[in-house]
């Protein structure tokens, strides 16, 4: 043990340099998985301290009771929307801003200290202000969408005017409170609950219901809250809803409470009934039983009167029909009248009819409102004195079916059902017992479980940047075994006495071994704290200039054992091994060698060198190979290109190695004799060649991966050949195709714009600007009419088609929706591939193709049909690609402004997204190029090792008349050689990598910054030659000349 | 001619000076071979560093030919090394990545072609020094594959290269076997005949001393002839 301590104090410059190397490495391995866990804490921090005190939320489709807030014990009621926020002053607007109605309930659950906004006050958080550039006392516009119970996407729903603006007043200092997980800052207003209920005409209604734990009494939920009634007629009941139209599984429940006394009805406005050339303008008509043919229909006394009808005339009737695509359209049903009713019983009754918005108080049909053009011209007295009479009642009956047929939709089929009884509060009971709230749109959701596991995030940093940290522990770990080496080296003869005098190979193994552990450990404890500093200045640098890949500066670190443990182990490890493999080397010599101070000497030197040569020469033929098959297009040009490049490295590299075993070149000049002496020990020559040439190979080669700025108008490219697309915060129902949609939403000054939209489900964005794991991603519905286009690139299909978009329109096999991600997406955020099935928080969807690096990064795509069958509730489109010149992006936002349009250029959208992989590239060529610098500062000490190995020579030198300054030059010349050397090396190999896309670029070299890097590499190298020259110079060479 | 006057040298040590030569002085002319013999530590190998102006004296002035080297400047006196002085040390000190050739070439790839040989001419030369050495069937080896003897007839070769005025030898055959130092020894006196070289050898072997024509000892830093 003493010997052990001994040496260890002795050789202190040496296991200095060991210590250094294991620190330098631990410190690295262990930064980077301290990186992962900070942005794993950092994200579960953000998202917990938002969430304030919330264990659960309640949530509907439909507003719901305030008072459902009493019931529940601790409950904070308020509305959650979004909206968007124009600054009056400055006309900046912020758009996706969360919205809070809150009353000072929600201050005290979660222990604010801002009190709540009152009136015509607004509270803006920080985020929202700075985007706004609001101050306080500014006024600020809040545009958002009316509630409608009424599906705007059906003939009775309004389509224009559904959005409503506040004006408020703006302080700041809001609460960052958020329900969902964001990296970013919170972008919210807050505003009073009464102000909100008043201005959305929903009094003493709500949205949203914050639960201080797990519990709700969900038996306290009425049906009033799940927008349902039970209404008792004169001898039946009828139960109705909110939105007038009735979902197939409620009308299934409805009819099981019932027993089978329920009769489902559908009514239905119709623009008029015709025989030849007399008709009836604007009545209802409603299918009720299925005893009439398809084809048949029943009219009242007053109808058939009025058209002069007989049983068995032709009867027409005109209606409107709201297509989903976004128009309104006029259809025909023609029919056959097969009865005529007296004016009693169904004919007269006005309950068969729901009671549509503006019709109770109407007294006549001019007064009533209706969402859809009416002639008022076509009313007659005769039609006001029915309305007058009979209001709502059916003019004309059809059969049930055919009513579902010509006027069902998405929404149901049915706008009410009668059941036999008179007791509507002992049915209320059955039925609601009945009800799972969640089937109408109430849900009771934990946000806290889903939202940690969301901050495990998508991206693994810790993996990432052990990644890009990869050359400098590669460098610490060359220096650690290479200064273990010299220390080796240098203790030669202390190891040949040893053997000398009886030591054996295995006790001498164990002594350096034992001095190898204590010289990791003290670089393990000077590497773990090494390691803070060095996880700290990466974050520094992932908020500050690699900002781009995480989008955000919220982070901190936090220092994990786990992290400390597992880098120190694997640098402890390694570093060992690398010891090992040194002592191995020593096994073959004898103890004469050792005490003359060499290694023994390779037995068959040219049998190695041969080997050397041959692989070489496999390399490069492999090289050859693989581009002559990119130009046979038998692989990617990429592919081919940059897997030549590696094994041309690899096979220079190794004919290199072979060339150092034997002579290089003649020695006739001072400067030939330095390059020679690299020679001299051509295994360390080598690795210094091959460290330097494979850190700039990657360096430059990944280059090729950055990805350019791309031209919009190839429809084959990431933009489908769209120059603009846009997101409409309010949904749009009008075809902005059509002459009326244009007209409608004042779109005079847009030019030759052509509109492709896309029905969404709001939700989180699946690409790489998302840190947290996207549990709920966005999803689009597409038209038939862009399926068709065959735009985009796919990297991968399920199956081949022609045009992958059409494997959308495949119906839902074993309930799994066809979907369509980036290929982006689908392996770095959803981690799937395609063929996959996988819940899309709600959506059981199986991936059937991957789009190639397009716009489509934030979301997944299915068809217009399955969105419009999976999300019910999601009405009107949002999402919009336009054809046309770019040029119409500002006409667009301001004529759109009401509904919140924001228009990108598709070149910018997809820039966003690869600016994260360009700093990702970045990232790993700033700490690949620290690690170069590293590994060549530190070959510095390793050339001043050599030399001082060398001394008896360079004395021998100096005895035969060179002088200092032709020491001077030989060391150079060595270390030049291999520095040059290794950077051409590397150079030419990365070059060869990066020729399909150096030409694509039109010939413009990689980012400049590389060149800088490249140039500084051979400087600071010959730099730190000149000092350990210097050092040489200085040293007292004669003494080793002496015999004595 | 090579002359020593009055050499002393000390060295330096934190008890005070150490003096190793105490007035030695010597005159050699073309053509001399000498053995300087003494114990170890006796300042046999100083005084021979201070005659190849590889250390300065304290004292004293060594002239060759008439020329104090310890006056020269350090880009003459290395010239002057180079030219005038040819050195075989103990551990032969050959670059072992360089062949034998080009070790012996080694001192002619500095200073100044005064002879107007040419690169050639040089290399014509080696190969000479290297037969009469009995190496020219080992031009192309390197250091590793020869043997002791063989490595110091090498450094002989490279001293001759310049065909020096003065030949300094450190313990060439401290590390031969007798057959070998024998060889070796003669060799020195073979090529001190033919060259007319001023021949001096330190060594602690009374064989090799034996084979020079004169002998001088070390004695408490004064050289005496025996």
């Amino acid at each position: 043990m003493s010997l052990v301590r001994r040496s260890l104090q002795y050789y202190w410059r040496t296991n200095l340099a060991v210590v250094l190397g294991v620190a330098t490495a631990v410190a690295v391995l262990s930064g980077a998985l301290l990186v992962g866990d900070s942005v794993r804490a950092s994200l579960r921090d953000l998202i917990l301290s938002r969430l304030g005190k919330t264990e659960a939320v309640v949530t509907s489709a439909q507003f719901f009771r305030e008072q459902l807030a009493v019931e529940a014990p601790g409950a904070v009621p308020l509305i959650v929307m979004q909206g968007v926020v124009t600054n009056e002053k400055n006309g900046r607007r912020a758009s996706k801003v969360a919205v809070y109605g809150v009353d000072d309930r929600f201050f005290q659950f979660n222990g604010y200290s801002q009190s709540p906004p009152l009136g015509n006050d607004a509270r803006l958080t920080p985020e929202l202000a700075r985007e706004l550039g609001t101050g306080l006392g500014d006024t600020v516009l809040l545009r958002i969408e009316k509630p409608s119970a009424i599906p705007r996407e059906s003939i009775q729903g309004r389509k224009e005017d559904s959005g409503r603006t506040l004006r408020l007043t703006a302080t700041n200092d809001a609460p960052e409170f958020a329900l969902q997980p964001s990296q970013g800052d919170v972008s919210a207003i807050y505003l009073s609950l009464r102000r909100l209920q008043r201005d959305l005409a929903q009094q003493s209604r709500i949205n949203t219901l914050l639960l201080p734990a797990a519990q709700f009494p969900k038996d306290k939920i009425t049906l009033d809250d799940l927008g349902t009634k039970v209404r008792a007629l004169p001898s039946t009941l009828s139960i109705e809803t909110s939105s007038a139209v009735m979902s197939d599984a409620l009308v299934a429940i409805v009819q099981h409470a019932a027993g089978g006394n329920a009769k489902p009805i559908f009514s239905y406005v119709a623009n008029s009934i015709r025989i030849g050339d007399r008709e009836v303008p604007y009545s209802i008509v409603t299918g009720l039983s299925n005893e009439l043919p398809a084809d048949g229909i029943w009219l009242d006394d007053w109808a058939a009167k009025d058209l002069n009808a007989k049983p068995g005339d032709d009867v027409a009737l005109d209606y409107y029909y709201w297509e989903p695509s976004g128009s309104l359209v006029t259809r025909t049903a023609n029919f056959k009248l097969t009865k005529i009713l007296p004016m009693t019983g169904i004919a007269i009754d006005r309950d068969l009819t729901p009671e549509y918005p503006g019709i109770p108080g109407a007294q006549t049909i001019g007064d009533w409102d209706p969402p859809f053009p009416i002639d008022l011209k076509k009313v007659r007295p005769r039609d006001e004195e029915y309305w007058k009479k009979y209001r709502t009642a059916p003019k004309a009956f059809v059969s049930l079916e055919t009513a579902q047929k010509l006027w069902g939709s998405r929404f149901g089929k049915v706008t009410s059902v009668r059941v036999e009884g008179s007791d509507a509060a002992a049915f209320s009971q059955k039925l609601r017992a009945l009800i799972d709230p969640q089937m109408l749109g109430m849900a009771i959701v934990e946000p806290r479980a889903p939202a940690l596991k969301q901050a495990e995030g998508s991206t693994d940093f810790g993996e990432y940047f052990t990644y890009f940290s990869f050359f400098l522990v590669i460098s610490a770990l060359l220096l650690t075994g290479l200064f273990f080496q010299l220390g080796i080296g240098q203790r030669l003869r202390e190891i040949g006495t040893l053997r000398a005098v009886g030591f054996p190979t295995a006790k001498i193994r164990r002594l350096f071994i034992s001095e190898a552990m204590v010289l990791s450990i003290a670089g393990v404890v000077a590497g773990s704290i090494g390691a803070v500093a060095y996880a700290a200045f990466l974050l520094y640098g992932l908020k500050t200039w690699w900002r781009g890949a995480v989008g955000t500066g919220l982070l901190n670190l936090h220092v994990s054992g786990e992290s400390l443990i597992s880098g120190a182990i694997a640098g402890v490890l390694i570093a060992l091994l690398c010891v090992l493999a040194t002592l191995r080397s020593l096994k073959r010599s004898s103890p004469r060698d050792l005490l003359s101070g060499n290694r023994a000497v390779e037995e068959n030197p040219k049998r190695g060198t041969r080997w050397l040569r041959i692989v070489a020469a496999f390399a490069i033929l492999s090289a050859l190979a693989l581009v002559g098959a990119a130009f046979a297009r038998s692989i990617p040009d990429a592919g081919a290109f940059f897997g030549a490049g590696t094994l041309l490295l690899f096979g220079v590299i190794f004919f290199e190695w072979a060339r150092l075993r034997g002579q290089i070149g003649t020695v006739t000049s001072v400067v030939r004799l330095g390059i020679r002496n690299a020679s001299h020990r051509p295994g360390r020559s080598v690795l210094v060649i091959a460290l330097i040439s494979s850190a700039v190979f990657l360096i430059v080669a990944l280059d090729a991966f950055r990805r350019p700025p791309v031209a919009a108008s190839d429809p084959h490219s990431g933009t489908g050949g769209f120059p603009l697309a846009a997101e409409s915060q309010l949904p749009i129902f009008w075809d902005l195709n059509t002459p009326t949609g244009r007209e409608n939403l004042n779109l005079s000054s847009v030019k030759d714009a052509k509109f492709y939209a896309f029905r969404l489900r709001p939700g989180e964005d699946a690409s790489c600007l998302n840190l947290y794991e996207p549990r709920t991603p966005r999803v689009l519905g597409a038209s038939q009419a862009f399926l068709g286009l065959n735009r985009f690139s796919f990297t991968e299909t399920t199956s081949k088609a022609e045009n992958p978009w059409l494997l959308l329109d495949a119906d839902p096999k074993d309930g799994l929706i066809p979907a369509i991600a980036d290929a982006n997406s689908i392996t770095y955020v959803l981690h799937h591939k395609v063929g996959d099935v996988f819940d899309a928080g709600g959506l059981k969807v199986k991936l059937v193709a991957a789009l190639d690096d397009s716009i489509f990064q934030s979301e997944l795509v299915i068809s217009e049909k399955n969105f419009t069958r999976a999300f019910r509730e999601e009405q009107g489109f949002r999402y919009f690609l336009i054809d046309g010149p770019a040029s119409n992006e500002a006409p667009l936002e301001d004529a759109l402004s009401d509904y919140g349009f924001d228009v990108i250029s598709t070149p910018a959208r997809l820039a966003a997204f690869h600016r994260v992989e360009n700093t990702y590239l970045s990232t790993f060529q700033a700490l690949g190029g620290l690690g170069l610098l590293l590994g060549t500062l530190g070959l510095g000490a390793v050339l001043l090792r050599n030399v001082m190995e060398r001394r008896k020579e360079l004395a021998l030198l100096r005895a035969v008349g060179y002088r200092s300054q032709h020491l001077r030059t030989m060391v150079i010349a060595e270390n030049a050689y291999l520095l040059i050397a290794g950077t051409l090396i590397g150079t030419v190999a990365a070059m060869v990598a990066i020729l399909p896309a150096f030409l694509q670029r039109g010939g413009h070299l990689p980012n400049p910054s590389l060149a800088l890097l490249l140039f500084a590499v051979p400087v600071a190298g010959l730099a730190v030659s000149l000092i350990a020259v210097r050092i040489v110079a200085r040293a007292p060479l004669l003494e080793t000349l002496r015999a004595e | 001619m090579l002359e020593a006057r009055n050499i002393s040298k000390s060295y330096p040590t934190p008890r005070g000076p150490l003096p190793i030569l105490n007035g030695v002085t010597l005159s050699l002319a073309s053509g001399d071979a000498i053995s300087i013999i003494g114990p170890s530590g006796s300042g046999k190998s100083t005084l021979l560093y201070i005659l190849g102006a590889l250390d300065p004296p304290t004292s004293g002035e060594v002239m060759l030919d008439g020329r104090n080297p310890f006056t020269l400047s350090d880009k003459d006196v290395s010239e002057f090394r180079n030219r005038q002085v040819g050195f075989v040390f103990q551990d032969h000190c050959l670059l072992p990545q360089c062949t034998v050739l080009e070790n012996v070439l080694i001192p002619t790839m500095v200073g100044t072609d005064k002879n107007g040989t040419g690169k050639n001419g040089t290399e014509q030369r080696a190969k000479q020094l290297l037969d009469q050495v009995g190496l020219s069937h080992r031009l192309d080896h390197r250091p590793a594959e020869l043997s002791g003897g063989e490595k110091q007839r090498v450094s002989i070769a490279r001293a001759m290269i310049r065909d020096p005025k003065l030949l300094l030898c450190d313990e060439p055959t401290g590390n031969l076997d007798r057959h070998t130092a024998l060889q070796v020894a003669d060799l020195l006196v073979e090529i001190n005949r033919t060259s007319r070289n001023i021949l001096v050898v330190v060594t602690h072997s009374a064989e090799l001393a034996g084979r020079l024509p004169k002998v001088f000892e070390l004695v408490e830093g004064q050289l005496v002839a025996k």
